[in-house]
């Protein structure tokens, strides 16, 4: 077993990397652990910057993830407006070198420096936001309440929690997509139509198969022109997805994944390079149930990630990958999905979609692969350990109201 | 009118055999929501609503020995309303079954916040 290292370098410092500190230094590590972000603020989380931050329900103090004063009595080495750009390895020895010039020697290095938000070309202006970090969060914050008409470029779960916190203000919104419904690929046909019809109950005029033509600031607010029609908005938001951020990775040598992006990684989250880790939105982790590499960009993701990292440093085991899950809170509703989306899979319903209040079972050979959940935290929680452990369900028994889900497991265990 | 003492005054709530399908249940104490959980043979009360966002914890589960919140599965210990990883915790209740029947206290017990790096 390798000795535990002396001193961990962190770059970025989002979810993974506080994860990773904090339950290094619970844990006893005693080593030296620094952390470089590259933004100027105290790591925070982003879940909420699309929620409650930005309807103003949660301040700077609600979403932070690593508090510099627990720093401070943790001995943990943060350093904020400190990029990194490249790590030379001679073995398992590292030098990160800093953007001023300034190099640090490294035992371990964790790299979890995300993805930000994909730009479309020639799109930008003081009516334009991108949002992905809590400066864009900021400034959207400030704009949405005094816009009578926000219009929205994606409808992804970015999109669509803007969307929703904007209604949530009063604000009129438009949302163009440029698929033929939202979520498609992820959620199929039949639960992104569903996903669609909440959002128009809830006054967003959704356009599908929307393909954006030009964008035009104008001097009361900003002009979208698509194939088929214009909108005119106060504001725009262009949220079609994000772009990881690798370059790090590739300047230092490490593989990264050819068609996704982001650094390859084995199921501990090592890299090629000995003592260097990628963990979160930017890891492409092997997922040995799946035979292939996987990168996911949802928050819980990142928090097992760090995790793991944590467990491998200390020499611990690390859990195998797990289904991945993410929430989603739009109006009044909590949406959750957990598994892999696949397309031949069939639905299997358990409650009433007609009252938002169901769970939806994308069912394949005999076997649950995934869950998309409204209000039904309990049943993903079930369905997770159901697909996590492979085992056959009988579809009568998930829509069957009367049966409990965690039963079934019990029933297989006992 | 009886008056306020430092004692529990225990309300019922429901019959223990309401409790025994589901294993949760949402009930009303003295005006406020609380959610009851049966877990293994023991039965413990919270305040409904998460302390996190609100969601109904009624409408969550129980499982490996922990009340999951529906809303992000913040996990719960049922004895002392602590949320694994997490700083915030759980209004508790004292729950007493006497005759088969539910009752519970409706002030929320005092739990010392703990220090959340202090546990694993």
């Amino acid at each position: 077993m390798t000795p535990t290292p002396a001193t961990l370098v962190a770059v970025g410092a989002g979810q993974a990397t506080a994860t990773a500190v904090r339950l290094l230094r619970r844990r006893g590590f005693d080593g030296r652990l620094v952390v470089l972000g590259d933004e100027p603020h105290a790591p925070y989380q982003r879940p909420p910057l699309s929620k409650e931050y930005l309807r103003g329900e949660a301040d700077r103090d609600d979403v932070t993830v690593l508090d510099p004063a627990w720093c401070e009595s943790n001995d943990v080495d943060l350093r904020l407006g400190t990029r990194a750009e490249r790590i030379s390895s001679d073995g398992g020895a590292h030098r990160v070198h800093l953007a001023g010039g300034e190099e640090l020697r490294a035992d371990a290095v964790l790299l979890a420096t995300g993805v930000r938000a994909r730009r479309l070309p020639g799109v930008a202006g003081d009516r334009v936001v991108y949002l992905r970090t809590v400066d864009d969060a900021d400034r959207l914050r400030a704009l949405l309440p005094s816009a009578e008409r926000v219009a929205i470029i994606g409808a992804g779960l970015i999109g669509s929690e803007v969307a929703a916190s904007a209604r949530d203000l009063g604000v009129q919104v438009a949302c163009l997509e440029l698929a033929p419904l939202p979520l498609l690929g992820q959620l199929g046909p039949r639960m992104a139509r569903v996903y669609a019809e909440m959002h128009r109950e809830n006054g967003v005029d959704l356009r599908l198969a929307q393909h954006v033509e030009a964008v035009t600031e104008t001097p009361s607010g900003v002009f979208v022109r698509t194939a088929d029609g214009a909108v005119e908005a106060d504001l725009l938001v262009v949220a079609v997805g994000a772009v990881p951020n690798d370059e790090l990775a590739r300047a230092s040598g490490l593989p990264v994944d050819p068609e996704a992006g982001g650094v390859l990684v084995d199921a501990e989250c090592r890299t090629a390079a000995e003592g260097v880790f990628a963990a979160g939105d930017i890891a492409s982790r092997f997922d040995p149930a799946a035979g292939r590499h996987v990168r996911v960009e949802h928050s819980d993701n990142a928090t097992r990630q760090g995790t793991a990292v944590a467990r491998a440093l200390l020499g611990q085991s690390v859990p195998a990958p797990e289904p991945s899950w993410f929430w989603s809170d739009q109006y009044e509703y909590g949406l959750q999905f957990v598994g892999a989306p696949r397309p031949d899979a069939e639905v299997v319903v358990r409650g009433s979609v007609d009252d938002r209040d169901f769970a939806a079972f994308y069912v394949a050979d005999g076997r649950i692969h995934a869950a998309f959940a409204v209000d039904r935290g309990g049943d993903v929680t079930a369905a997770r350990e159901l697909i996590a452990r492979g085992i056959p369900v009988p579809e009568a028994a998930l829509a069957d109201e009367d049966i409990d889900l965690l039963d079934l497991l019990d029933a297989v265990e006992a | 009118m009886i008056p306020e003492t430092a004692t529990a005054e225990w309300v019922a709530v429901a019959p223990l055999a309401e409790l025994q399908r589901r294993k949760k249940k949402q009930v009303d104490v003295a005006g406020t929501a609380v959610a009851l959980f049966l877990v293994g043979d023991r039965v413990f009360a919270f305040a409904d609503a998460c302390v996190h966002k609100g969601r109904s914890l009624a409408r969550g589960t129980v499982w490996k020995g922990r009340v999951v919140c529906p809303g992000h599965q913040w996990m719960f210990d049922p004895e002392t309303g602590r949320a694994d990883g997490q700083e915030d915790c759980q209004p508790v209740h004292d729950v007493r079954v006497v005759d088969g029947v539910i009752h519970v206290d409706p002030r929320p017990r005092r739990v010392r916040n703990p220090d959340p790096q202090e546990r694993t």
